[in-house]
């Protein structure tokens, strides 16, 4: 039987995974000496609110291999089980790092760590096809096949109220182009294939609600979409009311940008993650 | 109406002389020398006819520099005979030199005029006059929507005066007289054709310019005979057009005060490498705060000398940035004896001279040659050069990613050559253009086809907000073209409003100005006049046919901080549904710019 694994930067709550029968494992988020799990300890709501108050930026940690280990041995009880492990890019955490470690310990042969290139919803979008396949009982192999000949599909777009904490965070990639101006400017930053880029620049929220829309119109025709928000509902919402109007036929689902993400995004962010047809 | 020239025709320069039948480059430079001397005297009168009240008039300054350069190259000529080789010197100089619309023009006269002659080294009545013909034909070329009542108008009409003229005989001077007067004719109907000069009651600026420029020119050849020699002091015009009306042919003074041989100020300001300029001039009083002006100024660059009193202040000063330099001290006094010299003129012969020898002996960089040009940034595929006045708006625009800042703007256009040196300075194999002004626009599209190696474009953009709007949907990882088509949708999304006060009484739109009325000038046009700034700002405000969502302030260099803050303070409480923001510009003139999104 095949078993999916994914970490708390895929942004899912306790209930997306149960519906989806996946395993999440939680990476850690700390303010000052205060070790909180991703999505465990602490929600989104809690985060965002102790972000804006707290002195100094919390930081984040990926899980361990140990963590790892523990849950593919856990997973591996039947001779025929396997484990695909789907996580957030290289270029941005250790946590594919730390899940190929636990993979050699455990069982090279039966836990498969896969790179998603993409985070949050772009990671979802991935992992849903992933749970259809399971489901259609397709084996391991052909699972990581087929997510690593998608990945290059997917784009996340994130409307940033500040570059500030990206920068700070150190995840600020080719985006960096955007750092240094006087002006307060609201960047929008895309993460694909792995790396955080600059896509847009906007002087207010209205400009970078159209500008988010136009920028996935860019991407012709959409295989699937969906959007999270971290503690910016109304500009979320609006960006989803225009993105109703222009793929009427696509289901929009709206999460929210939970804590380790949000270290990076800060408060006021809009993602938008699309998946291009094959 | 108050015009330029209320005197009845001032000329006649073919009486009492023998025809002039045939004139060669000696003729033609002493002509243009004069011409510049003619100008120069009658600058301010060229400034002063300014069709906004706002204080952009620098349309005399503009033409004036334009032609400088002009005279510079022709002089240079090494063919000083030769009527084609001296004008198509002078056209390339003018080139280089030229300054905002009307000096862009007067380069495209001077290049149709060149090109008229054809090669020729000596000229005749009908070669004049079709060179003249030319002229008119290459500037209209060279303005993408021709425009009736302005200098195009003049030229044009002068053109054909000079035709029929050059029918009824060989006297050059015949031919001349009657494009002169004919130019001055057609400046006087200016106001008839654009409705925009009879509003504001004066005549075209450029036309005028254009028919002193004419007119220098004719009087120089009606005073020489045969041949002139190359170093014959030009005319001295009167000092103000129509004042001594006509000095008769053969009674005018020599003046003693050759044209001036120096380079613009501004025109050096772009080339930043290298070891900098001895920069030197006066500044005149009174009511100098000379401590203040020496700490100012000594900030600016190295071996500062600055002496003097409150009448007079001689500065000497080692900077990269003359510009900066000169316009921070026109900001306390007049400017006078301007010098700059650039030291590391000498260090770039000696570099052009050995990578001129390594190309032509085929030695290979570093087979011998210690790469002695390693310093040069690494070449990069998309470049931006940007205008900007003030240093505020040049930290802004560097921070959104612009490579080198010209400075310039209403009261300062850039020259070609200053945005040439810019574009040149990057090292990208392709640059986008800023001209932030509608002024500057023109000189910009001339860059390209000087800019040998680099693809220049122009995003034309009218003002500063505009330029930040386009700035900000640059997107350094793609091609010029893409970003271009980008910039100029994102431009159209910001409107500008620009607050400054009226330096002359004037109507506009149906308004009347008084001298030191605050003015609005909303995207272009004059909408609101009144005493004070907030009063006036808050009435484009409360009557815009659009909502914005954000409005940047940008303070001028004569606003504090704190008064920035006041205003943006109260419109704030008078306008809750819109967001504000302050930043210091740092331009001239204009207290508040404005954008609105």
């Amino acid at each position: 039987m095949l078993h999916l694994v994914t970490d708390s930067t895929s942004d899912l709550l306790a209930e997306g995974a149960r519906r989806r029968n996946l395993t999440v494992v939680p990476l850690t988020v700390r303010f000052g000496d205060e070790q909180l799990r991703d999505g465990v300890d602490i929600d989104s709501a809690t985060f965002y609110r102790r972000l804006v108050g707290s002195p100094a930026l919390p930081t984040t940690s990926q899980p361990s291999p140990e963590q790892f280990a523990e849950v593919y041995r856990a997973l591996l009880q039947a001779p025929g089980d396997e484990v695909v492990s789907v996580h957030l890019p290289a270029h941005l955490s250790g946590t594919v790092q730390s899940a190929t470690l636990a993979a050699r310990e455990v069982d090279p042969e039966r836990v498969h760590v896969v790179d998603s290139w993409t985070i949050s919803g772009g990671l979802q979008l991935l992992l849903d096809l992933a749970v259809r396949e399971r489901d259609q009982g397709l084996d391991a192999a052909t699972v990581v096949k087929n997510l690593e000949g998608r990945r290059d599909r997917v784009t996340c777009y994130v409307l940033l109220d500040t570059i500030t904490y990206l920068q700070k965070g150190g995840r600020i990639g080719r985006a960096q182009a955007f750092i240094g101006g006087v002006l307060n400017v609201k960047p929008i930053v895309s993460v694909e294939r792995g790396e955080v880029g600059p896509a847009a620049r906007v002087r207010s929220k209205q400009q970078g609600v159209a500008k988010m829309v136009e920028l996935v119109r860019g991407n012709g025709p959409l295989e699937a979409i969906s959007m999270m928000h971290g503690d910016a509902a109304a500009a979320a919402g609006e960006v989803r009311d225009r993105l109703t109007q222009l793929l009427p036929e696509l289901e929009i689902p709206l999460g929210q940008l939970g804590p380790v993400v949000g270290t990076y995004a800060g408060p006021g962010s809009v993602g938008v993650a699309v998946l291009r047809p094959g | 109406m108050p015009s330029a020239d209320p005197g009845a025709p001032r000329l006649s320069l073919a009486a009492d002389h023998p025809p002039l039948l045939e004139v060669g480059g000696r003729h033609m430079s002493y002509g243009l020398r004069t011409s510049l001397s003619w100008l120069q005297a009658n600058q301010e009168v060229v400034n002063d006819l300014n069709v906004f009240p706002v204080p952009d008039g620098d349309t005399g300054s503009n033409m004036y520099l334009t032609l400088r350069s002009a005279v510079e190259d022709a002089q240079k000529e090494a063919d000083s005979h030769s009527a084609a080789a001296v004008m198509q010197a002078a056209a390339h100089g003018s080139l280089m030199g030229a300054r905002g619309n009307s000096g862009v023009i007067l380069s495209q006269i001077l290049r149709g005029f060149a090109q008229g002659l054809a090669g020729s080294p000596r000229v005749d009545a009908a070669g004049v006059a079709a060179a003249l013909q030319e002229a008119q034909s290459v500037a209209y070329k060279a303005v993408m929507k021709p425009t009736e009542g302005t200098i195009l108008t003049v030229v044009r009409e002068a053109a054909a005066a000079a035709r029929v003229a050059s029918d009824g005989g060989g006297d050059i001077r015949a031919v001349l007289d009657a494009a002169v007067r004919e130019a001055h004719a057609a400046v006087e109907r200016t106001p008839d054709m654009l409705a925009v000069l009879r509003d504001a009651g004066v005549v075209d600026a450029g036309g005028f310019g254009f028919a002193i420029i004419l007119e220098g020119f004719a009087r120089a050849l009606a005073e020489a005979g045969g041949d002139v020699p190359d170093d014959s002091t030009p005319l001295r015009a009167p000092r103000r057009v129509g004042e001594p009306a006509v000095r008769p042919p053969g009674h005018a003074e020599v003046s003693g005060a050759p044209a001036e041989g120096r380079r613009g100020a501004a025109a050096v300001e772009a080339r930043e490498e290298g070891w900098g300029y001895c920069t030197e001039f006066l500044v005149e009083g009174p009511g100098l705060d000379y401590e203040r002006l020496r700490d100012e100024l000594g900030a600016l660059g190295e071996s500062s000398l600055v002496v003097g009193d409150a009448d007079l202040v001689r500065v000497h000063i080692h900077t990269h940035d003359p510009a900066a330099l000169i316009a921070a001290a026109a900001r306390r006094g007049k400017l006078a004896k301007l010098k700059v010299e650039d030291m590391s003129a000498q260090h770039h012969d000696v570099l052009e001279r050995a990578s001129a020898t390594e190309a032509s002996t085929g030695v290979a960089a570093g087979a011998g040659l210690a790469e002695p040009r390693k310093a040069v940034a690494a070449r990069k595929p998309l470049g931006v050069v940007s205008v900007a006045p003030g240093a505020g708006f040049r930290q802004i625009l560097e921070g959104l990613g612009v490579d080198r800042v010209v400075e310039g703007g209403q009261t300062m256009n850039p020259s070609i050559e200053d945005l040439l040196n810019a574009a040149r300075a990057i090292n990208a194999d392709a640059v986008i253009l800023l001209p932030n002004n509608k002024n500057v626009i023109l000189t910009a599209q001339q860059v390209d086809q000087l800019a040998e190696g680099i693809a220049v474009h122009v995003v034309p953009t009218k003002n500063l907000p505009q330029g930040i709007s386009a700035l900000l949907s640059l997107d350094p990882t793609a091609d010029a073209e893409s970003n271009c088509e980008r910039m100029e949708e994102a431009m159209q999304a910001v409107h500008s409003l620009e607050v400054t006060r009226a330096v002359r009484d004037s109507t506009a739109n149906g308004k009347e100005i008084k001298t030191g009325d605050v003015i609005a000038v909303l995207d272009g046009k004059i909408t609101a006049v009144g005493a004070e700034e907030l009063a006036v700002i808050d009435e484009v405000l409360a009557s815009l046919d659009f909502s914005p969502e954000l409005v940047t302030v940008y303070r001028g260099d004569a606003v504090s901080a704190a008064d920035g803050d006041a205003m943006v303070g109260a419109l704030r409480e008078k306008h809750g549904g819109i967001e504000f923001e302050l930043h210091d510009g740092g331009q001239e003139h204009y207290p508040y710019i404005l954008s609105l999104e």
